[in-house]
């Protein structure tokens, strides 16, 4: 027994590898990226013999590593609420098809949203699926589930879910865990695989098929409800039921306020299948859930459809307070505001700050910018970036938007805004429609060679996996142009008099030719070592007598290391923060800001 | 014991947080926290939630807190909603900081600083943990305020 100090998703990633998974694959995303790097940390000190990387995207991870289960691997995908919206082909498919050898789905919701675009509930795809997914309340849990999940896909060869959620991935607690000892079961070793058996009446299943394997799924899923229990803590005439993170902020708030005998608290380690309960005994039954009513529509108790849970946000602890006084078990004395904090800009010295600064000079503010899910999305503050919908809409709205424009015969600038991996993920496939259909805007990919936003992952331009094995780089260039695009330029975003010439370029060819470009700004992301060290390295300073106080720095270009100085109007260099990349010389109409030699 | 760390992605933040957690630790008390520092590192907010010793979860109530540590001067009225005992640095402290120590050990210094000060933990525990250069580190800071 020992005990570490871990974080909810590395306490996965250890349940996972003592449970015997050979073969992860995922696509990073907050807040499931740690799984995959602890994971990958494990098997290099321990030797063991594994596949553990990233892929292009979440249908692509799901899809690898479920063909792994069919060959007798045990193996898992990880992947946010978002992503699996991209795996749920092969997701609902799987389940009926079934696995081989354990399949365990990790997706983490992010209730709130602290850094997603919806609030939705893994746990409600996976009862749309007909897949039993897990839901742990503690860290603790979240190592403990991460085996059970193993477990009960191998036991009833299906995908199983474990749902976590930011709280409980990116909470931190010490875990009780076996010395490691991965299980070696994988019942087709590596090199046994050979053998590997036929099955076409499930691999390659007909729609009659098909309806066979639902019926069996459903079988299964029948078993795996009548096993399926609830755990009771306390002894009162209410009932409250709940799973995930909600769970432990009760049982907290119940021994807070003495509420042991008012109040039975029913937790629910597997939130899907649910078999009817007999809640007779007790005087009301409540479930308390985030952040789709899944237990609630189960076992039909009230919650959120009778108003009694709110409907979004996330149900943070004081939230549950404000539920149970609703309720009317506690009296609360007093709440307490919480000012609003600043939100994020871009880096000091970011690539992207610069080069979409460049793009907005040239195309001006009348041009529609479509952005898209990256660091890049935060051009939001300084007036680049109009639309944001999900990964890889930059450029199908570029395309739907610069059509529907010319239907109304009306002249429009279109330029969408995509980073190297966000292409990579699903920006291809609207490129590719892009130029069979001759769309006329510009796509600008930011490729600073890093998955930066979810804390500097690998991409497909590097020539080393996660582990060290040699891969073959992929060339945004050679995608592009194989696609057909004939406009393809590659500038240094530092590069200032380039980038504005190319851009200008772009923007001629966009009106005479009428087919996309494409322009690749390439810098390196300066929050890697590497980048870091590359970058070049000025002194800057802000004239005192130049400075007239117009705020364009600040507004127009957003970088964190200029502040204003409001009682003398003028802008100042926060030397602390600032790193030196020497960007904001090109942007001051009145040119105050100088290179110091 | 609730515990609140507060301050901007490059600060320490995490630091802070991990060395209270093992000293916590190797006393063979539970400790459970919570991270929040998604865009941590584009100069936003990090911000920890931990309980020494108690409860199941590391999430801390609005106005529950028994110290909150802020590195970070401008987020003073959010600390203070998580309660009145908010532990800051002088600017003596940290100016001793930065003259006393390289950069890559002011964490520690100031780390001894708030051991010494905030009197909630005995610096053995910390001594214990930290490596030789770190625990230097450490006791300049401890040794700098005055007793």
């Amino acid at each position: 027994m020992q005990k570490l100090y871990l974080s909810g998703n590395e306490a996965i990633a250890y349940g996972l590898i003592e449970a015997g998974i050979k073969f992860i694959s995922g696509y990073p995303g907050t807040p499931s990226s740690e799984i995959i790097p602890t994971a990958q940390k494990i098997i290099k000190e321990k030797g063991i013999k594994a596949f553990i990387d990233w892929a292009v995207n979440e249908k692509v991870a799901y899809e690898i590593a479920y063909a792994a289960s069919l060959c007798g691997i045990k193996a898992a995908v990880t992947m946010k609420q978002v992503g699996l919206n991209v795996a749920m082909d092969p997701f609902i498919n799987s389940a009926y098809v079934g696995t081989d050898s354990a399949m365990v789905v990790i997706s983490v919701d992010d209730p709130g949203p602290h850094s997603s675009q919806t609030e939705q509930d893994s746990r409600f795809f996976a009862m749309g699926a007909k897949i039993p997914v897990f839901d742990p309340s503690t860290i603790q849990e979240a190592y403990e589930f991460a085996k059970k999940a193993v477990e009960l896909s191998e036991k009833y060869s299906i995908p199983v879910m474990l749902r976590s959620s930011t709280r409980v991935s990116h909470g931190r607690a010490d875990v009780k865990m076996e010395q490691l000892m991965p299980l070696d079961s994988i019942k087709v070793n590596f090199k046994t695989l050979k053998d590997w058996e036929k099955k076409l009446w499930r691999y390659a299943a007909t729609p009659r098929q098909r309806l066979m394997l639902h019926n069996k799924l459903n079988r299964i899923i029948s078993e795996i409800e009548s096993l399926n229990e609830l755990k009771f803590f306390f002894n009162g005439p209410l009932l409250l039921i709940s799973s995930g993170a909600v769970f432990s902020y009760l049982y907290e708030l119940i021994e807070e306020y003495e509420l042991q005998d008012k109040v039975t608290l029913a937790k629910v380690d597997m939130p899907y299948p649910l078999k009817n309960f007999d809640f007779s005994n007790f005087q009301r039954v409540i479930t308390i859930e985030e952040s789709t009513p899944v237990i609630e529509l189960q076992l039909c108790t009230e919650g959120r459809r009778n108003g009694i849970v709110p409907k979004e946000g996330e149900l943070t602890i004081e939230v549950c307070e404000d539920i149970l006084e609703k309720i009317g078990l506690i009296k609360r004395e007093k709440n307490f505001f919480s000012p609003p904090l600043k939100r994020p800009s871009l880096c000091p010295g970011c690539g992207h700050r610069i080069a979409l600064y460049e793009v907005k000079r040239v195309f001006g503010k009348k041009a529609i910018y479509n952005g898209d899910i990256g660091c890049y999305t935060l051009a939001l503050n300084f007036n680049v970036t109009d639309t944001v919908l999900c990964m890889g809409a930059s450029i199908s709205f570029g395309f739907g938007m610069k059509k529907a424009f010319s239907l109304a015969e009306k002249q429009q600038d279109i330029v969408a805004i995509i980073g190297d991996s966000t292409f990579f993920h699903s920006g291809i496939p609207p490129l590719i429609d892009s130029i069979h259909y001759k769309v006329p805007f510009l796509i600008v990919i930011l490729d600073n060679k890093s998955v930066a936003m979810t804390g500097n992952q690998k991409t497909l331009s590097d020539d080393k996996s996660s582990l060290g094995e040699i891969t073959v780089p992929i060339c945004i260039e050679d995608v592009v142009k194989g696609i057909g695009v004939k406009f393809v330029e590659t500038v240094d975003p530092y590069d200032f008099e380039n980038s504005i010439k190319i851009l200008k370029e772009a923007k001629k060819y966009l009106k005479e030719k009428a087919e996309p470009a494409v322009i690749i700004f390439r810098h390196l992301c300066i929050n890697t070592k590497e980048g870091l060290e590359l970058n070049p390295k000025y002194r800057v300073k802000i004239s005192h007598e130049l400075c007239k106080g117009c705020k364009v720095c600040l507004i127009e270009f957003e970088c964190p290391a200029i502040e204003f100085k409001e009682e003398e109007n003028k802008a100042k260099i926060n030397d602390p923060l600032c790193i030196g990349c020497g960007c904001c010389i090109h942007i001051c109409p009145k040119k105050a800001i100088v290179l110091l030699e | 014991m609730k515990i609140v760390i507060l301050g901007k992605g490059g600060q320490g933040v995490i630091f802070f947080s991990r060395i209270i957690a093992q000293a916590a630790i190797n006393r063979g008390l539970s400790v459970c926290s919570t991270e929040i520092k998604g865009m941590a590192k584009k100069g936003g907010t990090v911000e920890i939630q931990m309980k020494i010793g108690q409860g199941m979860c590391g999430l801390v109530k609005k106005g529950s807190a028994d110290l909150v540590i802020l590195l970070s001067d401008d987020l003073i009225d959010y600390a203070k909603s998580f309660g009145n005992n908010v532990f800051t640095f002088k600017n003596d402290e940290i100016q001793a900081a930065l003259e006393k120590v390289s950069m890559r050990f002011i964490n520690t210094f100031l780390l001894g600083v708030f051991v010494k000060r905030a009197k909630f933990f005995d610096s053995e525990d910390f001594i214990k943990i930290l490596d030789e250069e770190n625990r230097k580190s450490f006791l300049k800071g401890y040794e700098y305020v005055q007793s």
